[in-house]
C-alpha cells in the first residue's frame, strides 16, 4: 500500500515533466520538418502559396547553382571523411600514448572547435588577404612571390575554404581518446607477448577496436558538412561564380529572395541527406555489431 | 632503435603540422590585433612592436561592442537555462521511470541532434514570427532553448542513468512526490551533468550566427558574432579594428573552454554515444 501511493501520484508528475521539452521539440523540430516537406511541394513566398507538386524538385534538377552547391557539399564531405577524421584519429592515437604534455596538447588541438564559425571566417579572410595576409607573406619569405587572392580565385576558392576547417580535429580526437582509454590493458599485454611493435599495435589492435567510434565521428563530421553555413556566408558569399556555394547557403539565399517553397525543397533534401548519412554510416561501420 | 627514433620524430612533425594548420592563423590574428595599422601592412613582423591597443580603441568607439556582448550573454545564459530546464525535466523520467511511449520519446528527442537545422530556416522564421517573437530577445532565448534541448536531454539522460537509484528509492518510500524527488534528490545529484551540458550549450549559443541573423536581425538585437562580422563589411579599411573585433568574438568561448574543459570533454563523450 505504501508503494502504491507515490507511484500513482507520479503519473501526473511525469506527464507534466515532459511537457516543456515536448512542446519545444514539437514547435521547433517536428512542425518545421513537416512544413519543410509539405511546402517543398508548393510555390510559397511571403505573398502566398500554391500547390505545384514536384515542380520545385524539377527546377532543382535544371538549376546549375544547385548542382554546384551539391558538388561543393559533396567535396566538403569527402574532405571531412578522408582528411578531418583520419587526422583526428591519428592525433588521438599519438596523444593516448601519454607523450609528454599530452594534456596541454589536447587543449590546444580542441581550441579551434570552440572558436565560432563567424570568428574563424574573419580570421581566414585576414589570413588569405592578398595584401597583408599571412599566407602570401609566408610564401614571399620562402621566395614564392604570390599576390593571389585565394578566396576569390576560381582555382583556389574551394580548397581555401575547406582548409579553414578540415584540420580542426578536436571533436574526433576527444571521442577517439575516450574510446582508447576504455580499451582494457590486457588486450595490449597479449599483443606485447606476441612481439608486436608500436605501429603494429596501433594498426592491428587499437584501430579495429575503434571502428564504432570512428563511425560516430564520420556521422558527426558529415552532419556538420550538411549544416556548413557561417564560414561561406561570411568569407565568400558562395562565390566566386558559385565555386564555394553550399546547400545550406543556397537554401538561405533562396529564402532571402522570398522563394520559400524552393528554399524548402533544398531544406527537405538536407534533412533527407542527414537521415541517409546516419543510416549509411551505421551500416558501413556496422555500428553496434560485434565481429566476435 | 633507429625505427623508434624515426617514429618519434615523425609523430612530433605530424603534431606540429596539424597544430599550425588548425591554430596558426588564429594565433596570428590574436597577435596582430595588438598591431597598429602600418604594422599590419608591414612585412616580416609577426610580433607586434610596440604592442598597441589602437585597434581595440577604434572598435569600441565606432560600434556598440558592449551592447553586442550583453545581448550574447543574455542569449547564451537564457538559452542554457531553458535547454537545461526542459532537458532535465524530460531526461529524468526517460532515464528512471516507466511510462507509455518512453522509448519512442527518448529516441525522438535524441534524433533532434541529427537534424541539419540549417534546412529548416523558412519554417523557423515563420513560426517565430507567428508567435510574435520575431526580432526580440525573448524570441531568441526561446528558440535557443528549443534548438539545444536535444543535446541537454541526451547528456543529462546519460548522466542520470549512470547514478545509483537507491537514494531516490528511499525518498520515494518516504512518500516524496514526483517533483519533491526531482527537486530535492535528483537536482543536487545531477549537478555535474548539468555543468557538462551547460558548458556545451552556452558555448554553442554564444557562437551562433545563422539564427541570430535569421530571427532577430536588427542591430539592437545582434549578438557579437553577427554584429562584428557585419561590422567588417562597413569598415573595410580599418584592419586593426577588424582584428580586434575578431579577437573579441573568440575570447569568451576560449576562456570558458580552458577553465571548464573537463566538462566539455565529458559532455562530448556522453552526447556522441547516442
Amino acid at each position: 500500500m505504501r508503494l502504491e501511493a507515490p507511484t500513482r501520484g507520479m503519473g501526473l508528475g511525469i506527464a507534466l515533466s515532459l511537457v516543456p521539452g515536448a512542446a519545444l521539440f514539437t514547435v521547433f523540430f517536428l512542425v518545421p520538418v513537416g512544413v519543410v516537406v509539405a511546402t517543398s511541394l508548393s510555390d510559397w513566398s511571403p505573398i502566398g502559396s500554391a500547390f505545384t507538386g514536384l515542380e520545385n524538385y524539377r527546377l532543382l534538377l535544371a538549376d546549375d547553382a544547385f548542382w554546384m552547391a551539391l558538388r561543393n557539399t559533396a567535396l566538403f564531405a569527402v574532405a571531412a571523411l578522408f582528411i578531418q577524421v583520419p587526422v583526428g584519429v591519428a592525433v588521438a592515437i599519438i596523444l593516448s600514448q601519454r607523450i609528454r604534455g599530452w594534456r596541454v596538447l589536447r587543449t590546444v588541438y580542441f581550441l579551434p572547435n570552440v572558436v565560432s564559425g563567424a570568428a574563424l571566417a574573419l580570421v581566414y579572410l585576414t589570413f588569405y588577404n592578398p595584401r597583408y595576409g599571412l599566407l602570401n607573406q609566408a610564401l614571399g619569405a620562402i621566395g614564392v612571390d604570390s599576390s593571389r587572392d585565394w578566396l576569390f580565385d576560381v582555382d583556389t576558392a574551394l580548397p581555401a575554404v575547406a582548409a579553414t576547417w578540415v584540420f580542426t580535429a578536436g571533436v574526433v580526437m576527444i571521442l577517439v581518446m575516450a574510446e582508447i582509454a576504455a580499451i582494457p590493458a590486457e588486450v595490449y599485454d597479449a599483443a606485447l607477448v606476441d612481439g608486436a611493435s608500436g605501429w603494429q599495435r596501433a594498426r592491428y589492435v587499437t584501430l579495429p577496436l575503434l571502428r564504432d567510434v570512428i563511425g560516430v565521428c564520420a556521422i558527426l563530421v558529415l552532419l556538420f558538412t550538411l549544416a556548413y553555413f557561417d564560414g561561406v556566408y561570411i568569407m565568400t558569399g558562395g562565390g566566386p561564380a558559385d565555386q564555394t556555394l553550399t546547400l545550406s547557403l543556397y537554401a538561405f539565399q533562396q529564402y532571402s529572395e522570398s522563394n520559400w517553397g524552393y528554399a524548402n525543397a533544398i531544406g527537405a533534401l538536407l534533412i533527407a541527406l542527414g537521415a541517409i548519412v546516419i543510416v549509411a554510416v551505421r551500416r558501413v561501420f556496422r555500428i553496434g555489431q560485434r565481429d566476435f | 632503435m633507429a625505427g623508434r627514433m624515426l617514429g618519434r620524430a615523425g609523430r612530433c612533425a605530424f603534431l606540429t603540422v596539424v597544430g599550425i594548420a588548425c591554430l596558426g592563423p588564429v594565433a596570428w590574428v590574436l597577435l596582430s590585433s595588438f598591431k597598429t595599422q602600418p604594422q599590419v601592412f608591414g612585412r616580416g613582423n609577426l610580433i607586434p612592436s610596440p604592442f598597441s591597443l589602437e585597434g581595440y580603441k577604434a572598435l569600441f568607439t565606432q560600434i556598440d561592442v558592449v551592447g553586442y556582448l550583453l545581448n550574447t550573454l543574455l542569449y547564451a545564459a537564457g538559452g542554457t537555462v531553458g535547454a537545461l530546464g526542459a532537458g532535465l525535466l524530460a531526461a529524468y523520467p526517460s532515464a528512471r521511470m516507466r511510462f507509455p511511449l518512453r522509448r519512442g520519446l527518448t529516441v525522438m528527442f535524441s534524433l533532434g541532434l541529427a537534424i541539419p537545422i540549417a534546412g529548416l530556416i523558412v519554417p523557423e522564421f515563420v513560426i517565430v514570427r507567428e508567435l510574435g517573437l520575431f526580432n526580440s530577445r525573448p524570441g531568441l532565448v526561446v528558440f535557443y532553448s528549443a534548438m539545444w534541448f536535444p543535446l541537454a536531454f541526451v547528456i543529462l539522460r546519460a548522466y542520470l542513468a549512470g547514478l545509483p537509484p537507491s537514494i531516490e528509492e528511499a525518498a520515494a518510500l518516504d512518500g516524496a512526490t514526483y517533483f519533491q524527488l526531482l527537486g530535492r534528490v535528483v537536482l543536487p545529484l545531477a549537478r555535474p551533468g548539468l555543468a557538462t551540458a551547460g558548458v556545451l550549450v552556452f558555448i554553442n549559443v554564444w557562437n551562433d550566427f545563422l539564427f541570430n541573423l535569421l530571427l532577430a536581425p536588427s542591430t539592437e538585437y545582434q549578438n557579437v558574432q553577427v554584429g562584428l562580422a557585419l561590422f567588417r563589411g562597413q569598415f573595410k579599411t580599418d584592419i586593426a579594428a577588424i582584428l580586434a573585433g575578431t579577437t573579441v568574438m573568440m575570447i569568451i568561448p576560449v576562456v570558458t573552454f580552458v577553465l571548464l574543459q573537463r566538462h566539455v570533454i565529458a559532455g562530448l563523450t556522453a552526447g556522441a554515444s547516442r
